[in-house]
């Protein structure tokens, strides 16, 4: 049975040879995805990084020499922190009325039969996956002053509506197309709780509402993060639902960035605005996942 | 205390609960509805409502621009899903089956694009085309056009990184001993990949691919900066009209749009139930 | 004969912790050998490296005498049958039984045939077309156990294959596999934390704690005669009684009683004497006692009924001694507070160091 063979005993050497072979398929496999992410993904964020620094001339072309800060000097501008402040308002005010009507909805479906759950959630499905820019200009018609909602007031006596092209407005769009964010992640926080937990708490004395302080919004606190940075991350930088919903004189940031590209031809400053944005949104989504770290 | 029986009496806390579902239910499908109604409407003016016609659904089906822009949208997607799907499912595998060195900056650099606001996305592919085209022109004298190709490929570029996070999340519930099974059953590594991972995590990628396929059609922002003359998709060109106002061929279009996206959805479900298998085996024990 | 795997010298680092720990063990060809250990023990890991799921940091492992360390698990004649079986959740019965077949490439007449006849040996075969999650868990464990020996591997590998049952089902299912293994006369290599099942089934047992083989032989040896205190420990009931060595045949316990056991130690020595409970008869102070035996008088402190058994601890100047005594009819019982003596064999003490 015995046949003679060349295979050696295995030393240290032998076995990490085995492994770098190991290690050098998993480099193979991740190639392609890496290569197309450096070239469309990477080096385009390092050309915001050195356009940032650039120069504008006087005809609005970006002159790759005599690098400078000006374009993040210019970001303490008055103006700037004007709009930097409304979209960051805006921001906190969607991302809070979404948690305070998503928290009851979501803990209303995740305690249902399962086939009931299962119904109510393909209902919440629908609208997240229909398309965004659709389902913002819904809005706009709803909201018209010879639209719909507008008849209705007036044939009960009252005003016509008069919101669309206001910060409500957008405030109602970004609600409006975010709430599915923040349903998800509070459902599938609250549905994988263990309810015994609350049963637990209640056996120890405590009334229902503090055996929901004490036990079951702690525990679904993953899902309270999570959701509100799906929601505040996106409508921070939102461009669509205010450009459609707002007004002239309701600027935001992601309209902001936009007519430095496609109006003012400021590359320079509006790569700064761009990189200023992201740094804010990364350092969220960091502190996100440390507080999620320390929930888990 | 109530002890609960068969039927519970509602609590107060329980029917402000219902209401408020109902009342979120409301707002998610009155202005989806409105929309749909007025799509309808025979009058010129969006507001009024004269009687149900076909009429601005055979406008758009006769708009030359509409149609281009579906097809720019279809070609757009079918190409971006596709490759993004391929290399994100292998960014997952990567991630999720190897160790190697450097693993740590490939996966910041896989999950970044998720985290960049679209409007930086936008900027970001907007100066690296206009400035590689310049680049290539100085180079060998050739100057390509935006359009579809850097509408696609900026597509690619984003969707890579939701596909890898779909399917790794899929990845990471399989139990690995499923593939040393087949490894152990003389499978080698692309027949353990072809005859076991893949099957079960197909769910995954076809999850992905379909988040792919919505991000691609629902993009506004990256496209608009990256797309040329004449080559817009279709929610780019009818942010253009809604812009310039309200008609009732924006309604007739979007709600083609949202029957769309209603059939994706459908399709979807239809997929899960069929394999809503857990890709953990001894779990489940039924009585024999 | 060729062994049928033969380790030497094996060692595997995981970063650094030691998981297993210079290895030196051969298995016969047909043997039901057992790993026994607790868990983290090393005996999955090593069990692991065998089927090729690990590499060897260092060490020889052969299987039939051909060398296989860093051979990756397809290019070995073992099969494994998983903890918690691994069976394919997609594909039927036959299917998973039928795979590694496929992967042979072999003719479908032939798979179709050998499939059959797995599926007969496991009387499964009303369930070619389940899926696993269609079987009760017993089930799911004979069809991974087909689809193993289907390939009629040149050893067999079984990773705790018995844990996820209950109690009943794995009593039965030992006596199932012990009795397949006989049939099949393919070597078993059999992990389990489990001391009962290892005795039940296994031809020879290895016991393994942190990453090292403390003892390797039949199951009477390990169960009568534990080389060391923690597989004494381990393994069954056992009294742990510390002693000094007085000489060859002698040791002395806590309260200077001298008792005659073999002790293989040198004198002066502080080692453990291990008596299992059941080795010891409990007497009357004026009962007589028969010649040559070990005794030492106590006073029963604690009487439990068991059923089949009864358990008394006895104070002695030792220290508390657990007894176990057969529920015979007729036995006489002794009450809380009774003085006894407690007899035992010379040949029944097992001295270990520690």
């Amino acid at each position: 049975m015995t046949a003679p063979t060349d295979r050696q005993a295995v030393t240290p050497e032998l076995e990490a040879a085995a492994e770098r072979a190991a290690s050098r398929r998993g480099v193979l496999i991740a190639l392609p995805s890496w290569a197309y992410l450096s070239l469309f993904f990477a080096i385009p964020l390092v050309i915001v990084l050195v356009y940032s620094f650039a120069t504008r001339s006087s005809t609005g072309l970006t002159q790759l020499r005599d690098w400078n800060l000006d374009s993040y000097a210019r970001l303490w501008d008055p103006l700037v922190g004007e709009i930097a402040l409304r979209s960051l308002l805006l921001a906190i005010a969607t991302t809070a009325i979404c948690l305070a009507v998503s928290y009851p909805f979501a803990y209303y479906i995740a305690t249902r039969g399962p086939t009931a759950r299962n119904i109510l959630l393909v209902l919440v499905m629908i609208p997240f996956w229909s398309n965004f820019l659709v389902r913002t200009y819904a809005w706009r018609v709803l909201l018209g002053t010879d639209g719909p909602l507008s008849q209705l007031t007036q044939a009960l006596g009252g005003e016509p509506i008069r919101l669309l092209f206001t910060n409500t407005a957008v405030l109602i769009g970004l609600v409006y197309g975010y709430l599915p964010f923040m349903v998800l992640p509070l459902y599938a926080a609250l549905e994988r709780m263990d309810w015994r937990l609350v049963e637990a708490a209640r056996d120890l004395y405590a009334d229902g509402w503090t055996a929901f302080r004490k036990v079951t919004w702690p525990l679904s606190r993953p899902g309270v993060i999570a959701g509100s940075i799906l929601v505040f991350i996106p409508t921070l930088g939102a461009y669509v639902t205010p450009a459609i919903l707002g007004g002239a004189r309701t600027t935001l940031l992601g309209d902001y960035i936009v007519s430095q590209f496609l109006a003012a031809r400021n590359q320079p400053f509006g790569s700064a605005l761009s990189i200023a944005v992201m740094s804010v949104m990364l350092a969220a989504t960091i502190l996100y996942f440390r507080s999620g770290a320390r929930n888990l | 205390m109530s002890i609960s029986t068969g039927v519970r009496p509602k609590s107060p806390t329980e029917r402000l609960l219902a209401a408020n579902s109902w009342l979120v239910y409301a707002f998610f499908y009155a202005p989806i509805l409105v929309l749909i109604v007025f799509s309808f409407n025979d009058n010129n003016n969006v507001g009024i409502w004269t009687e149900p016609s076909l009429r601005w659904y055979r406008a758009m089906v006769e708009n030359d621009d509409v149609l281009r822009a579906i097809r720019t949208s279809l070609i757009v997607a079918a190409v971006s899903t596709v490759i993004s799907t391929v290399l994100g499912t292998m960014a997952a595998l990567a991630l999720e089956r190897f160790r190697f060195r450097g693993q740590r900056v490939y996966d910041g650099l896989v999950y970044l694009p998720i985290i960049i606001p679209d409007v930086t996305m936008a900027v970001m592919l907007l100066l690296f085309f206009a400035q590689s085209f310049r680049i290539l022109d100085g180079l060998i004298g050739w100057s390509p056009n935006f359009g579809i190709g850097t509408i696609s490929l900026s597509h690619i570029a984003f969707n890579i990184s939701f596909v890898a996070v779909v399917v790794r999340a899929r990845l990471g519930q399989l139990d690995p001993r499923l593939e040393e099974a087949a490894a152990d059953l003389y499978a080698n590594q692309w027949q353990t990949f072809r005859r076991v991972t893949l099957p079960l995590i197909l769910p995954g990628v076809l999850g992905g691919a379909l988040l792919a396929l919505t991000l691609s059609l629902d993009d506004v922002v990256v496209t608009s900066f990256v797309a040329g003359p004449g080559s817009t998709t279709l929610p780019v060109y009818v942010f253009g009209l809604v812009r310039r106002g309200v008609t009732p061929l924006i309604n007739a279009v979007s709600t083609a749009m949202l029957v769309a996206s209603m059939i994706l959805v459908g399709i979807s479900l239809v997929f899960q139930r069929g394999t809503a298998s857990s890709p953990r085996v001894a779990e489940a024990h039924p009585p024999e | 004969m060729t062994d049928a795997v033969t380790l030497q010298g094996v060692t595997k680092q995981f970063g650094d912790v030691v998981a297993v720990c210079d290895l030196d063990l051969a298995i016969a060809d047909g043997e039901f050998f057992s790993l026994l250990g607790p868990s983290g023990c090393g005996k999955t890991t090593t069990l692991r490296m065998i089927a090729g799921f690990e590499f060897p940091t260092t060490g020889s492992l052969k299987i039939h005498g051909q060398e296989m360390g860093l051979e990756p698990p397809n290019k070995r004649p073992v099969n494994t049958v998983f903890q918690s079986y691994a069976l394919f959740p997609h594909m039927t019965v036959e299917e998973n039984v039928g795979f590694g077949l496929l992967m042979k490439k072999l003719g479908s007449a032939d798979i179709a045939e050998r499939v059959k006849r797995a599926l007969d040996m496991v009387q499964l075969t009303h369930r070619a077309a389940a899926t696993p999650k269609q079987l009760s868990g017993g089930q799911q464990q004979r069809v991974a156990l087909a689809r193993a020996l289907v390939n009629e591997p040149e050893v067999l590998l079984l990773d705790e294959p018995l844990g996820a049952l209950d109690l009943k089902l794995r009593q039965a299912m030992q006596l199932e596999l012990k009795d397949l293994q006989e049939r099949v006369g393919i070597t078993f290599i059999y992990v389990t934390h489990d001391q009962d099942e290892a005795l039940t089934m296994s031809d020879r047992i290895g016991v393994m704690n942190e990453g090292e083989l403390l003892q390797v032989g039949v199951p009477q040896e390990i169960y009568e005669h534990p080389t060391s205190r923690f597989v004494a420990d381990f393994i069954g009931e056992i009294n742990l009684l510390p002693a000094v060595v007085v000489d060859h045949e002698t040791v002395r316990l806590l309260g200077n009683h001298p008792i005659s056991a073999s002790t293989g130690a040198a004198s002066g020595n502080e080692v453990t004497v291990a008596i299992r409970p059941e080795r010891f008869e409990l007497y009357d102070l004026d009962e007589p006692i028969p010649e040559g035996m070990n005794r030492i008088e106590g006073t029963v402190s604690r009487r439990i009924y068991h059923g089949d058994v009864f358990y008394y601890d006895v104070d002695t100047p030792a220290g508390v001694i657990e007894a176990k005594e057969e529920n015979r009819p007729g036995v006489e019982l002794y009450e809380v507070g009774e003085r006894t003596i407690v007899v035992w064999a010379p040949a029944a003490t097992s001295v270990v160091q520690e």
